[in-house]
């Protein structure tokens, strides 16, 4: 026979399964609040980025959502945290993609505009990046440029225990009004924004991928 | 070597929506179950109300097994196919349907007579070119006994449009008759809910709410939906939604009959000389094991359900187990579903929270519910719209045109716009192509070294035409609703993997054409059962689950029935 390695050898290391549950109180599902300030991030084992390659991101992220009077820029939402994270849990593979990107978008950058992108002005910036996304650079800046917009909107938009969302800013910005485990009627209606809930369901993120770190997103 | 272990009577492979639908009458029948299932139980703790988690990550799965044998993709068999960068369906105690929408519905009856009903009303030269379409091997008069049984078993909350022929208006006009009224009222009426019921009548449609497997109110030991808007690619912390994991299955466990082995990977189903199958090889924690059984229910999802079956070799079955007539793998449909069409509103819709189920749905515009004559296709789409969108996904919208995708411009409009969008969901009926197939791949292979499935899909001109016929409908609709930008963005690719993936083992009478009979079970390997939308001839213009569940049912009161000639 072939190698018996079983694929689904994830152990079971939970408390509570849905076969022994019954009927769950409200009360038991909406868990102790936590003050926004408390909600940092799973402290970053070591950051994927040198200082420089944060910096051409913060960059890069910030010219996508800038800071203006709709509220703060990408990075000051945690976007950078949130990508941190997600490459040491859950992408590690998209780590010298990511970075060789940074790099590339770097060098478009000092060709195009004669410096390097993060030294470059807001518009000179813009025009680096449209060039990019507009596909006038390389397709693998293309790719690189779709990519992180994605992480961007992750970033901005996830729940804060990921990093990202500080302060709920993206939430605010878009008016959402925060994952709770009880809506009513009255949260369900058009027009009348709901009474946002901003208070954080975990405290963390979620376990390990029991996908394994193998086989990436 | 394998260790051999005690015989039973019957042995499922998986025990997601299919097998963990079949095992419950048949542990009551006093059958002897042994369940092998690749993923283990999944505790509500696990069920978080987190886009990242679930939509992003898809974390919601209890085992690796399904990111390591994604199908590959190609549109032409002159090219190499490319693995798809995610898997579609879960491992778990309860599969599938722990992450599902619980979007509920029974087919059309016109899904079970496409062929011979289209030959009547149009003629032959309407079949689609290159279809493989037949009837199905059974009526909706002959399913509708199942649907109705697992309707109240798992619970469904919808509003009748046709019992025993009574037509009413609140419900879905075009169903097929069915027996009695939804065993719970639908989801919550919003006010959005009613304004796309108002839009729909306005446009000159019949609109209802949708069938969800889903509590609108406490029964049966589980609690009513609370509606926290995480349903789609998650599980319910209140168990408002049936996943098999917290209806059938618990209750199959109480007849002492059902044992369940989690974390148990099948990797080949065996076979005597006489050509019926004694068995299955499975693989837990390292060790490998042989499970004889009277009978094998393979209920492990289309793609895998194919691959095993194929893979599992023998001097019976040279090219595979039940595959002497060469038809395991084909009449293979993707589900032609998508959302292409979107609707900006000048003011908040805010669905934010809310089941995908609890939704409004138009269904003038599928099956055979309208007159197709010069048309140059049949069939057609349901359109759904409904509630819960997440926040990555709302500020993810389309720009309709009117701002940059990124920036300070883009930022202002998806400030005033991320809750104002909502798009339609259309889903065509779909049929079986020669060009469509799935079969082994010759160069990608799992971690054991087993090549995985691997998806040909040629071009079709029915369902786009299909598709682009409804899309247009669901833009009037969104007109009559009131807003102010719709945008249709058609889905010419197609399917590739699916979450509504059928055929492959197909049903019929025929056994040259067909690997299962109409009960399910094999032409060619008397005491081997199939489960799932592996056995399904065409894919109606709905969710498929119901359908595959009541099909589940039927298999096993089938061999409760014949237990003797089948087991014997
Ligand atoms: C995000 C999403 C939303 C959906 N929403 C809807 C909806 O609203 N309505 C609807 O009708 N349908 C919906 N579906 C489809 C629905 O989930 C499937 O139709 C249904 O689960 C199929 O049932 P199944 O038993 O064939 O497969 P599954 O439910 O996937 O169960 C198969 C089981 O077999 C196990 N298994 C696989 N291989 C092996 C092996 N070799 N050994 C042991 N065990 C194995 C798996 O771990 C799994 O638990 C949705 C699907 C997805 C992904
Ligand atoms: S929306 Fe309702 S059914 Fe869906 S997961 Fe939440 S509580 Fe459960």
């Amino acid at each position: 026979m072939k190698d018996p390695k079983s694929l689904t050898e994830t152990p079971v290391t939970r408390r509570t399964v849905i076969a022994s549950a019954t009927l769950i109180p409200l009360a038991a599902l909406t868990l102790a609040p936590t003050p926004a300030a408390a909600q940092a991030a799973a402290p970053a084992a070591a950051s994927a980025f040198s200082t420089d390659q944060r910096r051409i991101l913060a960059a890069f992220v910030d010219r996508l959502v800038p800071k203006d009077e709709s509220g703060p820029s990408a990075s000051e939402c945690g976007v950078i945290e949130y990508i941190d994270g997600s490459l040491a849990d859950f992408m590690p593979k998209e780590k010298p993609a990511l970075l060789q990107g940074l790099m590339a978008l770097n060098a478009y950058a000092a060709r195009t505009q004669g410096s390097a992108f993060a030294d470059l002005s807001a518009e000179k910036k813009d025009a680096v990046l449209t060039a990019v996304d507009t596909n006038k650079a390389t397709p693998e800046l293309k790719r690189f440029f779709d990519r992180v917009r994605r992480l961007t909107l992750e970033g901005m938009f996830c729940d804060p225990s990921y990093g990202g969302n500080k302060n709920f800013a993206g939430w605010d910005l878009i008016r959402y009004p925060g994952a709770k485990m009880a809506v009513g009627p009255e949260d369900q209606r058009m027009k009348t924004p709901p009474k946002p809930y901003r208070q954080a369901l975990y405290k963390g993120p979620a376990g390990k991928n029991p996908a394994g770190d193998k086989h990436g997103h | 070597m394998a260790t051999n272990l005690n015989p039973t009577d019957v042995v499922m492979i998986g025990l997601g929506a299919a097998n963990g639908t079949a095992v419950l009458p048949l542990t009551k029948a006093g059958i002897k179950v042994i369940a092998l299932e690749a993923g283990s139980w999944m505790p509500l703790s696990d069920f978080r109300a987190d886009e990242v988690h679930n939509n992003v990550r898809r974390r919601i799965t209890t085992g690796r097994k399904v990111w390591s044998e994604i199908p590959t993709f190609r549109t032409n068999p002159n090219e190499a196919a490319r693995q798809g960068a995610a898997p579609t369906m879960m491992n778990a105690v309860g599969g599938t349907s722990i992450h599902w929408y619980a979007n509920a519905w029974r087919f059309h009856p016109w899904d079970f007579k496409v062929r011979s009903e289209t030959l009547k009303r149009y003629g032959a030269d309407a079949i689609p070119k290159g279809s493989t379409v037949q009837d199905w091997p059974l009526s909706y008069d002959e399913i509708e006994p199942y649907y109705d049984l697992i309707e109240y078993e798992v619970g469904v909350a919808g509003k009748a449009g046709n019992v025993q022929g009574k037509i009413d208006q609140g419900g879905n006009v075009f169903e097929g008759p069915r027996k009695r009224e939804y065993p719970m009222p639908p989801l919550r009426e919003t006010e959005y809910t009613d304004m796309m019921k108002t839009a729909a009548k306005k446009a000159g449609y019949h609109a209802h709410r949708s069938p969800s497997a889903i509590n609108s109110q406490q029964r049966d030991g589980r609690g009513a939906c609370v509606y926290h808007g995480f349903c789609d690619t998650g599980g319910c912390p209140v168990k408002a939604k049936a996943s098999t994991a917290v209806t059938t299955i618990p209750k199959a466990q109480q007849t002492n009959n059902l044992t369940i082995v989690e974390r148990a990977h099948v990797t080949r189903i065996q076979t005597d000389n006489n050509g019926k199958v004694t068995g299955v090889t499975y693989l837990r924690e390292g060790q490998e094991f042989f499970q004889p059984a009277k009978v094998v229910l393979l209920g492990a999802y289309t793609y895998e359900n194919v691959r095993l079956l194929l893979l599992s070799k023998s001097k019976a079955y040279p090219n595979g187990l039940s595959n002497n007539h060469g038809q395991v793998g084909k009449h293979y449909i993707g589900h032609w579903a998508g959302r292409e069409v979107s609707g900006l509103f000048p003011f908040d819709l805010n669905l934010w929270y809310g089941a995908n189920s609890q939704a409004v749905v138009v269904n003038d515009w599928a099956d055979d519910n309208f007159d197709h004559s010069g048309l140059g296709f049949i069939g057609g789409a349901s359109l759904t719209v409904s509630h819960e969108l997440h926040p990555i996904q709302g500020a993810s919208m389309p720009t309709f045109g009117k701002a940059p995708e990124w920036g300070s411009k883009w930022k202002a409009f998806a400030r005033q716009n991320a809750g104002r969008w909502t798009s339609a969901y259309a889903q065509c009926n779909s049929l079986p192509y020669e060009n469509t197939w799935l079969d082994l791949d010759p160069t990608v292979k799992d971690p054991l070294g087993d090549p995985v499935t691997r998806i040909t899909a040629g071009p079709k001109e029915n369902e786009p035409r299909a598709s682009n016929y409804a899309g247009k409908k669901a833009e009037e609709w969104f007109k009559a609703a009131g807003a102010v930008e719709v945008i249709n963005v058609p889905n010419r690719g197609g399917p590739q993997l699916s979450t509504h993936a059928v055929g492959g083992t197909r049903m019929g009478d025929d056994p040259a054409a067909n690997v299962a009979n109409k009960w399910g079970f094999s032409h060619e390997v008397p005491n081997l059962g199939i489960l799932g939308g592996s056995l399904l001839p065409t894919h109606g213009a709905r969710n498929p689950t119901l359908t595959i569940q009541a099909l589940a049912w039927r298999t096993a009161d089938h061999l409760i029935k014949n237990w003797k000639s089948i087991a014997g």
